[in-house]
């Protein structure tokens, strides 16, 4: 083992070491923004989303990594790429150095899906920010304590050694997980250079214990869910758009990703992997501080196929 | 054929002798379609013996193929390595890398889970012995490290027959034929999921034409109309050199724009193009 892999395994060792709690702890705040479009008040809805949650980013390596799936510029498939824009004006506002990163899980040519979605379009230079972390240079990673039946995993050293990795998932129901949201949205930095399109390894081992892993690797990333329009029905890649008119942020992903179910109407301790991060009663509602909106002020009906019906959210 | 494409290539290759995706470190698979290419040009590779030699080195002692040599686990590379010619990586391990493959299978087709799925849903799943490849030791097979495989095996079968080897590639051509969707094309591995058709995609759907070459051609038309239809309307390079391999191998002309059209972002997406074009000229180096 080369110095640098040794140091990189030891920094991941120490972030994870903090991660998995027996123990509620408090959880930082959920921040939900009503956005009803794609538009350049994005630009400004992200400068104060940004302020709001007091984020010290000057002089930091801030690493945006969105949702890319398909070639499909008008779907909702994909992170939008105007609001990866926004956030990347918005940090750099902060005095941040902004870099964006995706691993795609089935579709090979990154950079060409990545065309296709309007990224190349909407950001300038974009190449020149992007890194492909399928076909990153990579270090094996201990996972310290994990739920799954991985015990270490190849990661990118893009993710690996920036300061701040930012979640920037798509708001949309997933066929096997329920929903798909900033922790789902860390399988796209494992590489499917080692691991293949799709990454099965992460299936194999359990979709959300290897969520829930990933999530110990990097348990304070900061989380921006594109729900301005969703997917419902048979997400994440044959769904419907579902407009839902929200921006939902926050430095704990599992408190974010839980107000995120909520508005969705699906019972966030249905989720495996919310439960397995964040415990029944991490992700309870009256233990998650919401700054912005309220999510029941938001709520929005996500049609689930029939096999997930059951996670479906009852009000008492 | 680009001669400006097979420059690319060379410009890229890094000082160990291996090739990057774009930039950075040599990995397995851009060397190996970085040789192909060359092989297909008829071309000499610049450095060869530095390229070889870091190709040897990513061989790991259980015969198969690293995907990069700071990974240590051999995968579904090694079907790609096995597609270079023994003269090239030679015949020692070459007959190595073909035991590895011989000996690795998707997950599904092991006996204990076939028959954890007879006792869940009392029948076996896609009847006995269906095996393809999986990308990663220990997980499922999918279409694409299938294929490689079956070519791979293919060019060694060519070269000295065996059933061992007839029996892998048979099952594996069962296994892409039950995988194939209700569009003619292949998604990434299954036709169905949780009752869902899947969509087919352009890169599976030409790499599963190309390792079904010789296959009565009946059958497969619809695959080929939609191949033409992914092709007129394509949105990668990769894609659109893997529809033209595979259409090709069934001496079907290929429609859409003309080769080098679209931006080829990666040495894999240049050497498939420039591949690609040495098929259409009537040299195809996964079947030749």
């Amino acid at each position: 083992m080369r110095r640098r892999d040794f140091l990189i395994g030891s920094a991941a060792l120490g972030l994870a070491g903090c991660s998995r709690t027996a123990a509620p702890r408090p959880r930082a705040p959920v921040n939900i923004t009503r956005a009803a479009a794609y538009s350049q008040g994005i630009y400004d809805t992200m400068r104060r989303v940004l302020a709001g949650h007091r984020l010290n980013v000057r002089g930091r390596r801030v690493l945006l990594k969105p949702n890319l799936v398909e070639f499909e510029p008008g779907s909702a498939i994909n992170t939008h790429p105007m609001l990866v824009h926004a956030t990347l004006e918005a940090f750099r506002a902060l005095g941040a150095s902004v870099a964006i990163a995706e691993g795609p899980g089935h579709r090979r040519s990154t950079l060409d899906l990545a065309d296709a979605a309007g990224y190349f379009q909407t950001i300038p230079g974009f190449e020149d920010v992007f890194t492909d972390l399928n076909l990153d240079e990579v270090s094996r990673v201990r996972l310290p304590q994990p739920v799954s039946h991985l015990r270490a995993l190849y990661l990118p050293h893009t993710v690996l050694s920036s300061d701040l990795l930012v979640s920037m998932p798509k708001m949309k129901t997933h066929h096997w997980t329920g929903a798909t949201l900033s922790m789902k949205n860390l399988f796209g930095i494992v590489p499917g250079g080692v691991y293949g399109w799709p990454k099965n390894v992460l299936h194999w081992a359990g979709i959300h214990e290897s969520i829930a892993d990933l999530h110990s690797l990097f348990p304070n990333h900061f989380a921006i869910v594109d729900g301005i329009v969703g997917m419902d029905g048979n997400g994440p890649i044959q769904g419907r758009p579902k407009p839902a008119g929200v921006i939902v942020s926050g430095h704990d992903p599992v408190a974010v990703d839980a107000t995120c179910c909520r508005i969705m109407q699906i019972e966030p301790s249905r989720i495996g992997y919310l439960t397995l991060a964040g415990g029944l009663e991490g992700i309870a509602e009256k233990n998650i501080q919401q700054i912005g909106e309220r999510p029941d002020s938001v709520e929005t009906r996500f049609e689930l196929i029939m096999g997930l019906r059951e996670l479906r959210r009852v009000r008492s | 054929m680009d001669g400006g494409a097979l420059e690319n290539i060379r410009a890229a290759q890094n000082p160990d002798g291996g090739w990057p995706y774009r930039k950075g470190g040599s990995w397995t698979e851009p060397t190996v379609y970085a040789l192909l290419a060359h092989q297909a040009a008829r071309t000499a590779v610049p450095r060869s013996a530095e390229a070889l030699a870091w190709l040897d080195a990513a061989q790991r002692r259980d015969g198969g193929w690293t995907p990069r040599r700071s990974v240590d686990q051999s995968t579904w590379v090694t079907a790609l390595a096995a597609l270079l010619p023994p003269e090239a990586i030679g015949a020692a391990r070459l007959a190595r890398a073909v035991e590895w493959l011989l000996g690795e299978s998707g997950m599904e087709s092991s006996p204990v889970l076939r028959l954890s799925a007879f006792l869940r849903d009392g029948k076996l799943p896609d009847g006995p012995g269906v095996s393809g490849w999986p990308w990663f030791p220990g997980t499922a097979a999918w279409v694409t490290p299938t294929c490689l495989g079956i070519l791979a095996l293919k060019k060694c079968y060519w070269r000295r027959p065996s059933t061992d080897l007839r029996e892998r590639i048979d099952q594996a051509r069962t296994f892409l034929l039950s995988r194939r969707c209700a569009d003619g094309g292949w998604n990434h591995g299954s036709a169905r999921a949780l009752g869902y058709n899947s969509d087919s995609y352009p890169e599976t759907t030409g790499q599963a034409l190309l390792a079904l070459a010789g296959t009565d051609a009946a059958p497969l038309e619809e695959s080929f109309r939609l191949a033409q239809r992914f092709l007129r309307e394509q949105r990668s390079s990769g894609g659109a050199a893997w529809l033209r391999l595979g259409l090709l191998a069934h001496q079907q002309n290929p429609a859409g724009a003309p080769l080098f059209t679209m931006p080829c972002r990666t040495v894999p997406d240049t050497a498939l193009t420039l591949l690609a074009a040495a098929a259409e000229q009537g040299y195809n180096v996964f079947l030749d």
